[in-house]
């Protein structure tokens, strides 16, 4: 093939030119330390890096639902505890009051303590989370109960539910007719406390003997209630680690997938300029003699 | 019976065909590096004998020779150029589409932190945290405003889209021009290259080189086929004449280009940018921007849902019930799957935070009213905007003396909003194959448009790489038969020195031998 100098200089620009190509694509690498800048430069890399980077999103979201459903329930929690220890307060003073050893008066003062007991154990009811009454189903809004009626309302039965994995609900509220009673239950956690003072103030024995019974049989039901908010949170919790393993693999996907191999870019990129600087000598060899050099 | 002068004449001729020769020698080394230029070579001919047969045949034996002629002439192969013409317009074909995808991928700009498909895990996210906290003012303000980021996204891609589709129309334009003016010159080159060879003996060497190059350039520009008679070069894209002889027979207009014909070439490259590649994008994000508003998929809605009065549903097998009447009769009774229109159909399926309870209205509208929605058009509904209470959360109402209320810590109709990220969806309800996927998932179709995308690109990267492989290999075959060596005119030079100076001798020597003839003959007797 007969060769020119024009070919000699086109085809070492050409070389120069992907020499400096080759180092522009693995500087934009070491630079933004990801494999994949661009959806050309893998394709189905770059779906999977959208994939994972809307799961991550979704995990975190999750998460976040998830400390929700753990502070509502946390919250839950303490309000159905506190509720307990006033009904085991009024137990106690049930149980004294129910000792013949009593007096009327020591009855009426016991009477006048289950009435603090009552406006306590109302106050519970209307507690508020976030600005949230707990025990109001969906009518999260408006107070349940107030302290003249508390033992002939109804609250709303609503369901309020946290998706925390796709798909999956959990319901975070317990309604307030759980913990302390339809109007209709004999063991209505108000009326109880409404009978028992009634009882004490008209020194009506059996009256207390009855409302003790009562009194267990609403602890007990409380203390059913207590144990689905403890299973909840339970699974909530797992949920969480569950969650936050799913993290940790996501992470490492998304950076398997994408992140550039910075030992081997080193190497390729230091291995790019020596290509680059022998082309360079070569060219400054070839380039400049012609016969022309060497004529008299 | 050659003349006594013969030798001088013979001389001559030698002197002035070296002379010329180390001229062209001279054109070529100076042309050494100038676009197009073919390297010329003197032909040298021996002039006709003086003997030929005849009356005037002497009565000597041999043919006597009378020096020397010559013609200057181009080294060409019209074949490799046809090669470097072919690979020329895939080239520019490849290099063109490349370029827009290129800048396609940077308008997506996937993947980042601060992409389209970020906006969008951010607006599902708002609704979650709306449902985590239905009746939150501050939660319901911050799903508005992540609303509005994805739709500005959405704005703001198109408009990109719009933008780079604006300017491949004004480039096909400058490059149709560029067309015209080419055809235009090669056709005046055509009349000036004929006029000069008309008398048979001079080649337009120059001239020609100056056709080729517009012709090359041409070939870059869009496919062509080039034929050459005695009129100089025909010139046909597909079907389309462009060039006969002195005449242009077809100019090209911009707004009527005869697309059949145009196969390859930058302005191919354009076209099926503009055409297919943006305006593919443009109405595949259209596809999606509809199928977020209004594209079909299926809901179960659990019994005990109150619906808006006057709500109808559209059971999966086409059964259609209306609700209306009291709270009761709205009440759904059982587990019902329906198909749902998208958010904008969803939203109107719960209650807003207003008093008395209010149905939700189309959560997206149009910024031009328009019944359809693009990438372009789409916003968030401006009532929404300027009230996030009617923000519809809330599935359920009760009745509050003569006035119904919403349940404002019902969250359902949140969770339904957010759990449509992974429903399927019907893009392409009229099958018009615009949309990347007809039906699936955001995240799916999403990802199904950058991945193609992706794909494209990467293709256009490799047939860029390999047409350069082949233009490279077809433009070096070329350059090796007309590409200027200085070693070789070097080389010749010395040669046509070395014989111009042999001719001079000649001339010296035949100058010698007539001065003996002439002065030193005949002093017999003097």
């Amino acid at each position: 093939m007969r060769v020119t100098q024009g070919m000699m200089n086109s085809q070492l620009l050409r070389d120069y030119n992907n020499s400096l190509e080759k180092m522009y694509k693995l500087d934009e690498q070491m630079a933004t330390g990801k494999r994949i800048n661009e959806p050309s430069d893998d394709p189905t890399g770059a779906s999977l890096s959208l994939r994972y980077r809307s799961d991550l999103e979704a995990n975190a979201q999750y998460q976040r639902n998830v400390d929700s459903a753990t502070s509502w329930l946390n919250y839950t929690d303490t309000a159905i505890s506190e509720t307990n220890d006033v009904l085991q307060k009024a137990r106690e003073i049930a149980v004294q009051g129910a000792s013949d050893t009593n007096s009327p008066e020591s009855r009426k003062a016991l009477a006048a303590e289950v009435d603090q007991l009552y406006e306590q154990l109302v106050d519970i009811g209307n507690s508020q989370f976030n600005g949230k009454y707990i025990f109001n189903g969906q009518k999260t809004d408006q107070p349940p109960y107030d302290y003249q009626n508390a033992a002939s309302t109804t609250p709303d039965q609503g369901e309020i539910e946290l998706e925390i994995t796709q798909g999956t609900k959990v319901p975070i509220n317990t309604s307030g007719a759980g913990v302390f009673g339809d109007p209709s239950d004999t063991d209505n956690a108000f009326k109880v406390l409404e009978d028992l003072k009634n009882a004490l103030n008209n020194d009506d024995t059996q009256g207390i003997e009855d409302s003790l019974a009562n009194l267990d049989s609403r602890l007990d039901k409380i203390m059913q209630e207590w144990a689905d908010v403890g299973g909840r949170a339970n699974r909530v919790d797992l949920t969480d680690n569950r969650l936050k393993n799913e993290e940790l693999n996501l992470n490492n996907l998304l950076s398997e997938n994408e992140d550039a191999d910075m030992a081997k870019l080193s190497v390729e990129l230091s291995e790019a300029e020596a290509v680059y600087e022998a082309s360079l000598s070569v060219g400054a060899d070839i380039l400049q003699p012609s016969l022309v050099d060497f004529l008299k | 019976m050659g003349s006594t002068f013969h030798g001088i004449e013979t001389a001559k001729r030698g002197l002035y065909a070296q002379q010329t020769a180390m001229n062209t020698s001279g054109h070529n080394t100076a042309n050494a590096s100038t676009k197009g230029y073919s390297r010329q070579v003197v032909d040298f001919t021996p002039t006709p004998a003086i003997e030929s047969t005849g009356l005037n045949t002497s009565t000597y034996s041999g043919q006597l020779g009378t020096g020397v002629d010559t013609s200057i002439e181009r080294v060409r192969d019209p074949y490799l150029d046809s090669q470097y013409r072919n690979q020329s317009k895939d080239y520019g074909d490849w290099t063109v589409r490349e370029g827009t995808l290129s800048k396609i991928e940077d308008i997506y700009n996937e993947p980042s932190e601060t992409s389209l498909n970020k906006v969008m895990d951010d607006f599902w996210n708002a609704w979650q945290d709306l449902a985590n906290q239905p009746d939150s003012l501050s939660s319901r303000e911050a799903l508005a405003e992540k609303t509005l980021a994805m739709t500005d996204a959405f704005n703001d891609t198109d408009r990109k889209l719009e933008d780079l589709y604006n300017d491949l129309d004004e480039t096909i334009t400058l490059k149709v021009d560029e067309i015209n003016n080419l055809t235009q010159q090669i056709a005046e080159l055509n009349e000036e290259i004929s006029k000069t060879e008309a008398l048979g003996k001079d080649n337009a060497n120059d001239l020609r080189d100056q056709r080729d190059l517009l012709t090359d350039d041409l070939s870059r520009l869009v496919n062509i086929d080039v034929t050459e008679n005695k009129n100089g070069y025909t010139i046909k894209m597909g079907e389309t004449e462009l060039v006969s002889g002195n005449q242009v027979t077809t100019v090209l207009d911009a707004n009527a280009l005869p697309e059949n014909d145009i196969a390859s070439g930058e302005l191919h490259g354009y076209l099926v940018s503009r055409d297919e590649y943006v305006q593919g994008y443009r109405d595949q994000l259209d596809a999606m921007v509809q199928g977020l508003a209004e594209g079909e998929f299926e809901l179960t809605i659990p019994a005990g849902t109150v619906l808006p009065d006057g709500t109808t549903l559209t059971q999966t097998d086409g059964t259609q019930t209306t609700y209306t009447g009291t709270i009761t009769d709205r009440t759904v009774t059982s587990d019902t799957t329906v198909k749902v229109n998208g958010l904008n159909g969803l939203h109107q399926l719960g209650y807003t935070l207003q008093e008395p309870a209010t149905a939700g209205t189309e959560f997206f509208t149009t910024k031009d009213g328009s019944s359809t929605f693009t990438a372009g058009n789409i916003t968030l509904n401006p009532d929404i905007k300027n009230d996030s209470r009617n923000i519809a959360t809330s599935t359920k109402t009760y009745m509050d003396g003569a006035t119904e209320k919403v349940l404002s810590g019902n969250n359902e109709l949140a969770t339904w909003m957010a759990s449509v990220r992974d429903k399927e969806v019907i893009f392409d309800s009229t099958s018009s194959g615009s949309s990347t996927i007809a039906e699936g998932t955001f995240d799916e179709y999403y990802e199904s448009l950058i991945g193609g995308l992706g794909v494209k690109a990467q293709d256009a990267e490799r047939q860029v790489d390999n047409q350069e492989v082949l233009l490279q290999s077809a433009d070096s075959n070329r350059q090796s038969v007309i590409g200027v060596s200085l070693d070789e005119e070097m080389a010749m030079l010395i040669e046509f020195q070395h014989a111009y100076n042999a001719s001079s001798r000649m001339l010296t020597t035949l100058d010698e031998t007539l001065d003996k003839l002439i002065n030193g003959t005949g002093v017999v007797g003097r």
